[in-house]
């Protein structure tokens, strides 16, 4: 599940307003096809980039309506297939299955919300085909720009100018084609 | 968080790492003598299902004892964790940044602990996979109208989100540690992070992710406690049988939990040098919490007995006499003294700013917590409807060891856990503080 897409500059930034100037100037290029690398989400990228709302959300719901319907499934099931009759009262109890089905919905829930991260978040991947730099995590900024090797060359004179301390470039190999053609 | 702090992206990521720096002598003393007490309880354990359940002080009437109440109290001190990470986040509580990450340890190692007793309750533990929903014989599942088994739910319930929530929280910070460390580390590091790189992405998936994990671990906080509480409630036991049982449990569980944060955050910020981190603002929030819990627990051991008197049932008024001025007597006094009276000193600023009153303070309100489960389960069963069926507890040696063995536990995963991953949440406090500007 790698999140790699080909050809790519990673410029790294030592501060915060930069990184922002950095995000303008794409803009104002009209240079879409960039994505930002932060220590901590804050609020000033978020607004810059506008993100629509997580699609893990929809995991959670799949994931507790699934737990939902297998805890009153599970509960009626076994009930159904050992019926313990006490008193002539019915043998499917409501309160108590509902309890079974509250829980699983939780953790079916949690389970799911846990697999959407995953999914959309392109994770895991151990071995990080990307260009990147280990200060990323700790206190710098970076914004990482995927193109074609001299649409790469102009952002790269682009982000400099705002102010980025060091600008790593990766360029996608591609596959020598079969020289032994007819 | 007050952002006049002086704490910079550099700072905090330095001293994170100085929390991971090889331990000290006095470290490993600790460990050893960790390990002792796990051997006394393996010991305890082990001999107990070499020789039978004789060797507990469990008998007819008092069949539920020392390990259930252990059990209760372990999931009890499991609740602070999750209130402090998940409803605190929810409710955009920023001193809970630094804080949260050891007490969500605490929630996570206080259930490994519990979940053990149940095994050690049975008698049989290689047995113990009747308790799952799985058809034994004739596709007979266990009974789900039992609280027995809905408690079973709660608690891997519990578990299993609260460890999701604590590792994913964890991501980060590992990714951090995965570029500063060099070598085996580093590799060991990199795979923990699962590749985490902070693309705007990333985060975008995991802030919904953390959300959601809060939005659904914060119910499970009220849940999992009533849960633990209707295996008492829904019998017919005077001194159990109460509607008041589940918020009842709820309270203490949380009053318990936020003093063993305590008792573990003091120590911390000292050996790791976290003053900047856990300031004594947070501990004083945390004492001020308590203070609450006590007023709530106190106001439950009023109603019980209040009910007690009003209800008019003779066997639920005279078991209740029984607890305050029978046998058990030191016991039920020393829970009203240890959890209601005692947190009462956090009204003055001096006592909830002092490290040694806080520890103090909150060693009472973990014995005091412990004995509130001992009051309900064995005074209780000790002292039912016939007087010819009475009896009582008697402790027994085999017991002592498997409760040092279960303290033992909890402290060293807490031990090594501080040893090799971060206790302070750095993105968190990241998240409070001024990011790197031009100057």
């Amino acid at each position: 599940m790698s999140a790699y897409k080909g050809s790519h500059i990673l410029s790294v930034y030592a501060t915060i307003d930069e990184l922002i100037e950095g995000i303008h100037a794409l803009k104002k290029e009209g240079k879409k096809k960039f994505s930002v690398i932060s220590p901590v989400p804050h609020h000033d990228i978020e607004h810059e980039l506008h993100p629509k709302p997580s699609p893990v959300r929809v995991f959670t719901l799949i994931g507790g309506l699934f737990g939902f319907t297998l805890g009153w499934a599970l509960t009626y099931y076994a009930t159904e297939s050992y019926p313990l009759i006490v008193g002539g009262k019915p043998y499917i109890s409501i309160p108590p299955y509902g309890i079974i089905a509250y829980i699983l919905t939780i953790l079916f829930g949690a389970l799911a919300t846990i697999a959407g991260l995953f999914i959309n978040a392109r994770l895991p991947e151990f071995v990080i085909k990307d260009a990147y730099d280990e200060r990323l995590s700790s206190d710098h900024f970076a914004i990482q720009y995927y193109g074609d090797e001299t649409e790469l060359d102009t952002v790269k004179d682009i982000l400099n100018k705002t102010g980025a301390v060091e600008t790593h470039k990766k360029i996608e190999e591609i596959p020598q084609k079969n020289q032994f053609v007819d | 968080m007050p952002s006049s702090y002086n704490l910079s992206y550099t700072k905090t990521d330095a001293d994170l790492l100085n929390t991971l720096k090889s331990p000290s002598k006095g470290y490993w003393v600790a460990l050893a003598i960790l390990s002792i007490g796990l051997l006394i309880g393996a010991y305890g354990w082990g001999s107990q299902i070499y020789y039978g359940m004789g060797m507990s002080g469990k008998n007819n009437p008092v069949g539920w004892a020392l390990y259930i109440t252990t059990f209760v109290f372990w999931v009890g001190i499991a609740h602070s964790g999750t209130l402090i990470s998940a409803i605190l986040f929810l409710f955009r509580v920023r001193w809970r940044a630094p804080v949260y990450r050891s007490a969500e340890a605490v929630t996570v190692f206080a259930l490994c602990v519990a979940g053990l007793f149940p095994l050690i309750h049975l008698g049989r533990p290689w047995v113990f996979y009747w308790m799952l929903p799985i058809p034994q014989m004739g596709e007979m599942f266990p009974n789900f109208k039992s609280p027995l088994v809905w408690d079973l739910f709660a608690v891997f319930t519990y578990l299993t989100v609260s460890s999701t929530f604590f590792v994913l929280g964890m991501m980060p910070d590992v990714a951090i540690l995965r570029d500063k460390f060099r070598g085996w580390k580093k590799k060991v590091y990199g795979v923990l992070a699962l590749g985490w790189r902070g693309t705007d992405q990333q985060w975008r998936h995991y802030t919904a992710a953390y959300l959601f994990l809060a939005a659904l671990a914060t119910p499970l906080v009220i849940s999992v406690h009533s849960i633990v509480s209707w295996d008492f409630a829904m019998s017919v036991v005077p001194g159990w049988h109460d509607t008041i049982f589940a918020p009842y449990f709820v309270a203490g569980a949380i009053h318990s939990g936020l003093a063993m944060v305590i008792i573990l955050l003091v120590p911390m910020r000292k050996w790791f040098s976290l003053k900047e981190y856990i300031t004594d603002h947070h501990l004083a929030s945390l004492a001020k919490l308590m203070i609450f819990t006590a007023f709530v627990v106190g106001f439950a051991y009023a109603i019980e007995f209040f009910m007690a008197w009003y209800g008019g049932d003779i066997y639920k008024r005279d078991v209740f006499l029984f607890r305050a001025f029978g046998p058990y007597w030191w016991s039920f006094w020393g829970l009203f003294f240890f959890n209601f009276i005692l947190p009462m000193l956090f009204w003055w600023h001096k006592y909830r700013t002092n490290t040694v009153w806080l520890i103090v303070v909150s060693i009472g309100v973990s014995i005091g917590m412990w004995l509130e489960r001992f009051v309900i389960i064995v005074t209780s069963l000790s002292h039912e409807y016939n007087p010819f069926a009475w009896g009582s507890h008697f402790l027994t040696s085999t017991e002592v060891y498997i409760i040092i063995g279960s303290f033992s536990l909890f402290f060293f995963l807490f031990m090594v856990f501080a040893k090799i991953l971060p206790v302070v949440s750095n993105w968190e406090v990241k998240e409070v503080i001024e990011p790197p500007k031009k100057k």
